[in-house]
């Protein structure tokens, strides 16, 4: 780490806060200073931050729904399409057409929910992008505190906004108590 | 972050506005009175099939109410019994709609307590009178019979012990001393034998009794197989002892909730005694509640079929009775707010968990309806289909499909699945609006069927123009209620104002 120290842009700059006040307004400002890559980490969830950090809507929920309607018309098409047409099972006399439907809906109910979790597990994977083997900011000693009682803010410096000297600057006007910047691993 | 509102500031509570409720409650009064009052003349003009008809009315308009009263004293339980935080503000609300439940219990009693209208509904009471009846006629005959068969049987026991003791006697004359000993017993046990007969001599009182209900029960499952199998559970008296039982308790449990509630709105020394009171008592009143609630529902729809039976029937009423009581609640909570009321207090985050409880009841709703629709149409039982087989005949099976399949579920759970909808105060009370509209419909389907059947001796399906009356019995019962539910929500404070927990309804978010 020490041979990195030297690098003209770090990787990020961790900024610790006092408590999470400190830091929900601290998430306000950096939320209208228009930064795009950045997170807060705390200890515990801060009710009201997703709206501090100016976060919209997850577009998880659309992707699940896609999931689980392909789910829906797999079952509906599955089922319809090899009892209804292919090879049809008559069972206790039952009609095997439209009317069957209510022997259906179990694999209809299933198959909407399975492509639904499908959707979540490995869309969530996709939009947080793991799995990774490292993350720089492991390289840090200030971030590790957020799971102990830090309320931590991590800038990236892959912001258009982002520069050295400026965004010190600006982290510590909006109340820093320490800042570190990371650096990336060699590779 | 906007400043967290602290529950100092709002300690006072908040009083109805008279003087905008009043004009309100004139309205419900004057629909719930004319309509009441139109109602009994047509029942007294009307004769026939009609006039019986009208009972179903009655009974659909009191469970429609009934079901969103005693929902709310669910969610009350259950906001008690979970410590939940967010509802504190809208508590007040679940309080007071539950406490029409009494209300609804009177309005209840001309079909109870009137043998005529009473019969109309439920076939199983002329059914045991017939048995009665025809009982009465014939007991004497029967058990006459039955006692000199008994008489004439010790007699011949008598006649043949004598005759074989002749025997004996003279047989242990001649007998070796081993041969002695078996002859004496053999006598011994034959003498006891027709000792244990006398004992059931039918001169004697407790044996005449126990005689008496013996011929009574077979004659029962003889001439009703199928209600004598149920007649432990379905007679006159412990139904009786039910109604008023389930009354009492539906009643007294959210009397008392709503009493300690009110009371620790001006007790701000022992707030928290209340509500641990409250939560204690909460926990052991939900058994009580499930139990009355299911067999309530056995006694008052189930039994409308006395031969049919369905082991889901209480939890599907269940809930029904949770969703749309959550519609009420919200809708309620919207007409407060749009007449000025709660505007500081209540906003879109109480909306928004409101709406969700209703989303998850829908899903519920489904899958309670559906997974009692699909066991009996799978197993395919003739004792079970009877059910379904009404209910999917001639125009009933459209009526399902439209109104309970799309219009209960789909459209509801789609339009609910959208966050947007469950935060817009307009959108979710239109939500709310179709779910009780569908909740009448699925009510309609569960009494109204019965109807044509049971009057017309399986004639007909429906009686004409009877649906006229199921309207008139709906405005009727559904003026009074909304009426006390108004009275009531003046009688204190519109959200409990002293709970330990307002501070976290107050800055509720999710």
């Amino acid at each position: 780490m020490s041979d990195t120290k030297t690098s003209p842009i770090p990787f990020a700059f961790v900024a610790e806060f006092e408590n999470a006040t400190e830091l929900y307004h601290a998430a306000e400002h950096v939320r209208d200073e228009g930064f795009k890559r950045w997170d807060v980490h705390t200890p515990y969830p801060v009710h009201g931050m997703d709206h501090a950090m100016g976060l919209g809507k997850s577009w998880l929920s659309a992707l699940v729904l896609a999931g689980g309607t392909t789910g829906f018309l797999t079952a509906l098409f599955l089922q319809f399409f090899t009892q209804g047409s292919l090879y049809p099972t008559i069972v206790q006399g039952k009609p095997a057409n439209l009317s069957t439907i209510p022997a259906f809906f179990p694999v209809l109910f299933e198959l909407t929910i399975l492509f639904s979790a499908f959707s979540v597990l490995f869309g969530l994977l996709i939009v947080i992008m793991l799995p990774r083997w490292n993350h720089p900011l492991f390289n840090s000693e200030l971030f590790k505190k957020f799971s102990d009682d830090g309320f931590i803010l991590v800038i990236e410096s892959r912001n258009r906004k982002f520069d050295v000297e400026g965004t010190r600057a600006f982290l510590e006007k909006i109340g820093a108590k320490r800042i570190e910047a990371v650096e990336e691993d060699p590779v | 972050m906007s400043a967290l509102k602290s529950a100092e500031d709002y300690k006072t509570g908040e009083i109805l506005n008279s003087a905008k409720a009043a004009p309100i409650r004139v309205l419900f009064s004057t629909i719930g009175g004319g309509a009441t009052l139109l109602f009994i003349i047509v029942a007294l003009l009307s004769k026939g099939e009609f006039q019986k008809g009208m009972a179903y009315s009655w009974l659909f308009a009191i469970v429609y109410f009934l079901t969103l009263s005693v929902g709310c004293i669910f969610w009350t339980l259950l906001h008690h019994a979970s410590n939940s935080g967010w509802g504190v503000l809208v508590r007040r609300l679940m309080e007071t709609v539950g406490s029409v439940v009494p209300a609804l219990f009177v309005l209840a009693l001309p079909i109870v307590m009137i043998p005529g209208i009473r019969d109309a509904l439920w076939e199983w009471f002329p059914e045991t009178h017939r048995v009665n009846e025809e009982w009465a006629v014939q007991k004497e005959d029967v058990v006459r019979k039955k006692f000199e068969e008994m008489k004439s049987g010790i007699d011949a026991g008598q006649l043949a012990l004598d005759a074989r003791k002749k025997e004996w006697s003279a047989g242990l004359e001649k007998a070796q001393p081993g041969e002695k000993v078996r002859i004496e017993a053999e006598m011994a046990a034959a003498e006891a034998s027709q000792e244990r007969l006398k004992e059931a001599d039918p001169s004697k009182a407790p044996v005449q009794n126990e005689v008496e209900d013996e011929a009574e029960a077979e004659h029962f499952k003889h001439a009703s197989p199928v209600l004598a199998s149920k007649r432990g559970y379905l007679n006159p008296g412990f139904w009786y002892f039910r109604y008023f039982m389930f009354g009492i308790a539906l009643s007294g449990i959210i009397y008392l909730l709503r009493s300690w509630s009110l009371r620790s709105d001006s007790d701000a020394a022992n707030a928290g005694k209340w509500f641990r009171l409250m939560r204690k008592w909460s926990c052991g009143f939900l058994p009580l509640f499930a139990v009355s609630w299911t067999f309530l529902m056995f006694d008052w729809l189930m039994a409308l079929d006395y031969t049919w039976f369905s082991t889901m029937w209480g939890v599907y009423l269940f809930a029904g009775a949770a969703l749309n009581s959550m519609a009420f609640l919200i809708i309620l909570l919207v007409g407060l707010q749009r007449s000025g009321h709660l505007l500081k207090v209540v906003n879109a985050e109480h909306y928004h968990i409101m709406g969700k409880l209703m989303h998850v009841f829908v899903i519920f709703w489904a899958y309670i309806a559906y997974s009692q629709f699909v066991l009996i149409w799978y197993a395919n039982m003739t004792e079970e289909t009877k059910f379904y087989l009404l209910r999917n005949s001639d125009g009933w099976n459209l009526y399902a499909k439209v109104f309970l399949v799309a219009g209960h579920f789909f459209l509801p759970f789609v339009f609910l699945l959208i966050r947007a909808m469950k935060k817009n105060m307009t959108w979710i009370a239109a939500a709310a609006l179709w779910n009780l509209a569908m909740h009448f419909f699925d009510l309609y389907y569960v009494v109204i069927p019965e109807r044509g059947p049971s009057l017309s001796g399986g004639e007909s399906l429906l009686v004409p123009y009877a649906w006229i009356t199921d309207v008139l019995a709906f405005l009727a019962v559904g003026g009074i209620f909304c009426y006390f539910v108004l009275r009531n929500l003046g009688q204190g404070s519109l959200y409990p104002c002293r709970d330990p927990r307002l501070d976290e309804s107050l800055n509720l978010t999710n």
